[in-house]
């Protein structure tokens, strides 16, 4: 493997990557001092991928939450799972799916190639009965089940709902209880053929290790077969949310609110400074230091969980602003006013710098951290990023391009998600 | 190895000087009794946490941590045992990282000072503006509770537990004793605080910890101290089996069983207690996990929580409601294997090395917190004594430890049929 140095010398840090014959993107950080390290093996297969491309070429249905059930079940072998083999290095384990992808990891401190080993051997050999898939059946069940419940995520979802009338952005990551009953062992096999292969794949290591270690271990361990990257459809959604409204009782002590603007997005994914300038645009209009958050906090309309985001990946961008609230519906028209006077009259300036500064302070302080840092090396990845990409974009972002992101939200685009209480 | 030092009576400074992190970190920790102020004293943190004198205004003070690069700050009230703890934390970006040549980490200790010793008041009192914009928010925190289940079962459980004792009392006070604290109040509770609590300060990071210290010893100096120890009653056996349940419009039920852990102390065996709850409910080789979930998947989650400080032990799982003698006896039966040395000894080594890895720290804020939550204790362990400690315990240390867990209280949150959707409106 032809190993790349990539250094951020600001940072002090350096990025060793090479790409293995199989096509699998390797991206290790070593840190000094550091007996730790984390490594997480993730695959570009997430809950929006409710359609894969079969041997015909052409799209092809696949019921909800496959990738969700998918990571719960690699853990299983047909002998020692995944997690009695960690529990002898003593790295602990684990996993986790969101909408664009799925990520297995560990943590530990002594034997970490060894645990790099048990790592890329059990995500590159499945194994499963239709018994233990009908078992977990039943953990998801239960997991969907607390999910239910929790009104953070349900005011999400049903603001997503809210928005996308055909993206899968707008199903739960683990699917429902309707569509988890369709998957069998046999369907299981097929997708996992289709979506793990390692030109689909990044392994990242952060932490206390060697680099050309890990490089040793993925010749040594990562199977050479020849793969592509699986290919997504891009459904483009019209500007307009399916429900202007939507509100939801749940056992719940204060309502809830969150509101939306979706994006008319021509391209499937944002660039990079798009993403980074629409954060410091809603951090300048509606952070904590804000005349806006002021506003809502004195007339009692909010509390410090208030709190704005970006939320993008492939073929969706909305941003959500949200918490509780006594009014809903005042607060998100408060919201509605103030970012429509604000693209008249333009960002203050000063707000701008402040928040620029304070997003490159966050991010360099994310380097700490080596969870984060190697879960922001592989996102890098799967985006088509290098390395530090995201501190010099930071650097060189402009007025006029915050400006631009705010331009973006439309009132004719957005919607209300609400969750009240139970009369 | 941390550098301990005492800047006043009653208020140590614990500091571990590293250039490991890009961040340093500094928290102050006060503890007091749980007793009638319990409400004055939360509403006080978090108004101490809004502004100070230097930036009375709270968009100004948050304008002034976005220019400090993003430094985060934050306010909390915890239980520590039976004491009540109040923190406020700052993280921020190291020196070295600044874009002009100045000093972060002083520019950090010197605002947190500023809040702790020089906040917003006029002639004895906070303003009452700023007090009535707390409480709402407090009250909203209090009853928002409400929101979590999971959460609220746990807490509910501790309540009916420890209905007797300080440690079952909500950790802010209630709505009715937030609503009826006063400007005055507030102001007498922060002169308490000042003079009576336990303080620890933990610093974290390459910063020069005498600078840090000097800004603190300086302002504690001119205060004169008469520093109250808050004591814990550990009750050591359940004495009347209890069961108690709630009923809500949810999906899922949540079971909570709490154990009395048997323990003279917060330090008391606390290394066979920690492996043992480790071994009960903790990790992924855990009998919890491997039985409850794994092999008759009844529950999502299934784990037991240690909290030494008070000496117990509380076992939760989400399940179907109509599960929980199931699950319940499932728990108890898994205990008594437990009791019985019926462990693969494969599975203790497990544990030992998991937990060893659970106190290998990696961020400032891992470090911090450890340090700070032995606020009340007299000697500082750092986290290689307790892995030491640990890699000694035997089996039969652990079946002893077990046997001493006594059930002494059950809330069951149960999920009752949506009857809102035929109501109408």
């Amino acid at each position: 493997m032809e190993i790349k140095r990539i250094t951020n010398e600001r940072l002090g840090e350096t990025v060793f990557c090479a790409r293995h014959s199989s096509g699998l993107e390797v991206r290790v950080l070593p840190k000094e001092g550091y007996t730790s390290a984390y490594a997480v093996f993730g695959v570009k297969y997430g809950s929006i991928d409710t359609s894969v491309k079969n041997d015909s070429g052409e799209f092809e249905t696949i019921p909800e939450g496959t990738a969700h059930f998918l990571e719960h079940k690699l853990f299983e072998s047909e002998d020692l799972n995944a997690f009695e083999r960690f529990a002898k290095t003593g790295a602990s384990a684990n996993a986790y799916t969101s909408f664009e992808k799925t990520a297995y990891l560990f943590k530990g401190s002594e034997n970490i190639g060894e645990s790099l080993e048990i790592l890329l051997d059990f995500v590159q050999n499945p194994y499963f009965t239709q018994q233990t898939v009908e078992k977990e059946q039943g953990i998801i069940g239960q997991e969907i089940r607390m999910y239910q419940d929790l009104p953070d995520w349900q005011v999400m979802f049903n603001l997503l709902k809210a928005l996308y009338k055909s993206s899968p952005v707008r199903i739960d990551i683990a699917g429902t209880q309707e569509s988890i009953a369709k998957i069998d062992a046999d369907l299981l096999y097929r997708l996992y053929g289709s979506f793990y292969n390692p030109a689909n794949m990044v392994l990242s290591v952060v932490g206390g290790i060697d680099p050309q270690e890990v490089f040793d271990i993925v010749e040594r361990c990562v199977k050479p077969v020849k793969g592509e990257a699986s290919e997504r459809k891009f459904v483009k959604e019209s500007a307009k949310p399916v429900k202007k409204y939507v509100e939801e009782n749940l056992s719940v002590a204060q309502k809830q609110f969150l509101l939306g603007y979706k994006e008319d997005i021509a391209e499937p994914l944002l660039a990079l400074e798009d993403e980074l300038a629409s954060q410091v645009m809603l951090e300048a209009i509606a952070g904590k230091s804000s005349p806006l958050f002021k506003k809502l906090l004195d007339e009692e309309l909010i509390d410090m969980g208030f709190g704005t985001e970006l939320f993008n990946g492939f073929g969706f961008s909305c941003v959500m602003m949200g918490g509780t609230s006594a009014d809903p519906e005042k607060t998100a028209d408060i919201i509605r006013k103030e970012i429509k006077h604000i693209q008249s009259s333009g960002i203050d300036p000063a707000a701008f710098e402040r928040a620029k500064r304070k997003l490159y302070g966050r991010m360099v302080m994310g380097y700490n951290d080596i969870d984060d840092t190697a879960n922001l090396l592989m996102n890098l990845h799967f985006n088509g990023y290098e390395p530090f990409a995201e501190l010099e974009v930071c650097k060189a972002l402009t007025l006029e391009k915050a400006q631009q992101r705010l331009a973006v939200l439309k009132d004719g685009s957005s919607a209300l998600s609400v969750i009240s209480p139970i009369a | 190895m941390p550098q301990v030092r005492m800047l006043a009576d009653g208020v140590r400074l614990v500091s571990e000087q590293t250039e490991r992190f890009k961040t340093g970190r500094i928290t102050v920790t006060a503890a007091l009794p749980m007793d009638e102020r319990m409400a004055a004293n939360s509403l006080l943190i978090y108004l101490l946490k809004r502004s100070c004198k230097e930036y009375p205004d709270f968009s100004l003070l948050n304008g002034k941590l976005d220019e400090l690069y993003g430094a985060s700050l934050s306010a909390g009230v915890i239980k520590m045992g039976e004491a009540q703890a109040l923190t406020l934390s700052m993280s921020f970006l190291e020196d070295r990282f600044a874009l002009t040549d100045e000093s972060i980490a002083e520019q950090s200790a010197e605002l947190l000072a500023n809040m702790l010793f020089s906040p917003c008041c006029e002639n004895g009192r906070f303003s009452e503006e700023s007090l009535a914009a707390e409480k709402r928010l407090m009250v909203q925190r209090i009853e928002e509770k409400l929101n979590d289940k999971r959460t609220y079962a746990f807490n509910k459980c501790i309540a009916h537990m420890c209905s007797n004792e300080a440690f079952g009392k909500d950790k802010y006070g209630t709505v009715e004793e937030i609503q009826a604290v006063s400007a005055q109040d507030v102001y007498s509770a922060w002169e308490n605080m000042l003079a009576t609590a336990v303080f620890q300060i933990t610093v974290v990071g390459g910063a020069g910890t005498d600078r840090v210290a000097d800004i603190f010893e300086k302002n504690f100096a001119k205060i004169e101290r008469r520093p109250v120890k808050p004591e814990t009653v550990f009750i050591q056996r359940g004495r009347h089996f209890n069961r108690y349940e709630e009923s809500y419009p949810v999906t899922q039920g949540k079971l909570v069983i709490g154990f009395r852990a048997g323990i003279k102390n917060s330090r008391d065996n606390i290394h066979a207690v920690t492996v043992m709850n480790d071994i009960y409910g903790m990790g992924t080789y855990s009998k919890l996990f491997v039985n409850v979930r794994e092999k008759l998947s009844l529950a999502y989650y299934c784990w037991s929580r240690l909290n030494a400080g008070k000496g117990l032990v509380l076992v939760e799982a989400g399940i179907d409601t109509d599960k929980e003698k199931k699950v319940s006896a499932e728990v108890l039966s898994q205990l008594s294997d437990l009791r019985n040395g019926k462990t693969d000894p494969e599975v203790l080594e497990s544990s030992k090395r998991s937990l060893k890895e659970r106190y290998t720290f990696t961020t400032p804020e891992d470090i911090c917190s450890w340090y700070a939550s032995q606020t009340l204790e007299d000697e500082i362990m750092t986290a290689d004594d307790m892995i030491q400690g640990i890699s000694e315990v035997t089996m039969e240390q652990v079946c002893d430890a077990a046997k001493k867990l006594s059930i002494d209280t059950i809330f069951m949150l149960k999920a009752q049929e949506e009857e809102a959707e035929n109501d109408g409106d």
